[in-house]
């Protein structure tokens, strides 16, 4: 098997925000204050026919929630019929059962459900919402029984990063296939509360550590950690595809109205795919040329983890400095 | 011999622009076999199979055994039929070991 760090011919996945709209309010959302247009279902048929097109395998619903949109299952079944693969991530607040056999009918693979921790009082206090973390286990629980490969998403943060085991065992308890440990990204509201729940890069790593270390022994769920922050402390059996952040080199952001941005926590535009071709905006958009060219700075300049890591998340760097070089500001690497 | 078949769980995708360079450089008579021209991701990991190993990929459609794929690749690749066979077999063999084809029985 080969791994040549060659970008792709086109985005392996397109991660689809459908709507800003959201039945919650979160601690560290990153839409919530988003204004944007939403396209009509013939026009979202419209860019999927176009993302077809250059044979992209993966669709990712997000949001806001996705199931505030009354055409969520006509939109998975179109873009079923024309090959993808469909997942969506949600907060499972309105998922009942009528609504979780749609979603096995009309083509999900796979949906990812939200819960940050696995107390409820914990987790409904982030999320905003009383009761949320009890509909999420329900939601995760009629997906399983549909048949539907479920996975948890949980940010970690200061509410759960010394109980990310816990957060882990329930997951594998509810029938997951993987649970994403994703790292806290300072954009919207994640920046708002940045000091109240991001951790220090010490924390950073020895949330790493140990996550790695439980993932390693792992047998009943996937562990993805997916920051290439961990470069410095880790070392995959499997060489990565690419180094660094893989947004805009493996996949790239479609927004409520169209718009194209390199990952959903970058909210730089580079075309509208009404107007533009997917192929020639992967091609050609100088922001996408600079996130797969990047040069290192200040600490990364001397830091031997730098050929694997590449600065770290590029939209951490870019939201706290408008600086897509900048270190990634999570790093515990020198000083 | 019996077919054999991809998994379906194994997403793929020919690389049609690093392929076309691929064979290019090789009618140069230039050492390609480094390059990834077919992605296959599974379980959320991505791998790349070289020009051959994408070629077999592509032969696996459940319709050919082993011997049938070799076959084929000797209409194309100019290489020692047995060198051919013992490097289709042992490539199978891996696909096999990890899950991502199956002979039918």
């Amino acid at each position: 098997m080969k791994n040549d760090g060659r970008i792709p011919s086109a985005p392996i996945t397109v991660n689809w925000t459908l709507t800003f709209r959201c039945n919650f309010s979160c601690m560290h959302c990153y839409s919530r204050v988003e204004k944007a247009g939403e396209l009509k279902t013939a026009e979202v048929k419209e860019i999927m026919r176009k993302v077809a097109a250059y044979k992209v395998p993966f669709i990712n619903f997000g949001g806001g929630e996705p199931l505030l949109r009354r055409d969520l299952f006509e939109l998975t079944e179109y873009a079923t019929s024309l090959g993808f693969h469909v997942s969506m991530n949600t907060n499972g607040y309105l998922m009942d059962a009528r609504k979780a056999a749609r979603a096995k009918e009309s083509g999900f693979k796979t949906i990812g459900v939200s819960i940050d921790s696995h107390e409820p009082e914990v987790h409904d206090a982030f999320r905003n919402t009383p009761g949320s973390h009890k509909r999420a286990v329900r939601a995760a629980k009629l997906l399983v029984e549909q048949g539907i490969r479920l996975t948890i998403s949980s940010v970690i943060c200061r509410i759960n990063h010394l109980k990310f085991e816990e957060l882990v065992n329930q997951a594998a308890e509810l029938g997951a296939e993987q649970i994403s440990l994703h790292n806290y990204k300072c954009t919207g509201f994640g920046m708002t509360n940045k000091d109240e729940l991001d951790l220090t890069p010490e924390e950073w790593m020895q949330f790493y550590l140990k996550a790695l270390e439980v993932k390693a022994k792992e047998t009943r769920i996937r562990i993805s950690l997916d920051d290439p922050i961990t470069a410095s402390i880790h070392k995959s059996t499997e060489a990565a595809i690419v180094k660094g952040s893989t947004c805009g080199k493996l996949s790239l952001n479609i927004r409520a109205n169209g718009d194209v941005t390199p990952c959903g926590f970058i909210p730089v535009v580079i075309g509208n795919l009404l107007k533009d071709d997917l192929k020639d905006l992967w091609d050609t958009a100088p922001v996408l040329d600079k996130m797969r060219n990047k040069k290192p700075r200040e600490k990364c300049l001397t830091c031997a983890h730098y050929e694997d890591c590449l600065g770290g998340c590029t939209a951490r760097a870019f939201a706290m400095t408008g600086d897509f070089n900048a270190p990634d500001p999570h790093c515990w690497v020198g000083k | 011999m019996n077919n054999i078949k991809r998994n379906p769980d194994v997403v793929w995708r020919e690389e049609e622009e690093a392929r076309d360079e691929v064979v290019a450089a090789m009618q140069r008579g230039e050492d390609a076999s480094g390059e990834g021209t077919v992605l296959l991701i599974v379980s959320g990991m991505m791998h790349q199979l070289n020009i051959l190993g994408g070629e077999i990929w592509k032969l696996i459609d459940g319709s050919k055994g082993d011997g049938e794929i070799v076959e084929e690749l000797h209409k194309v690749f100019d290489v020692d039929k047995d060198v051919l066979s013992e490097d289709v077999r042992a490539f199978l063999e891996d696909l096999k070991f990890r899950g991502w084809v199956s002979y039918e029985e």
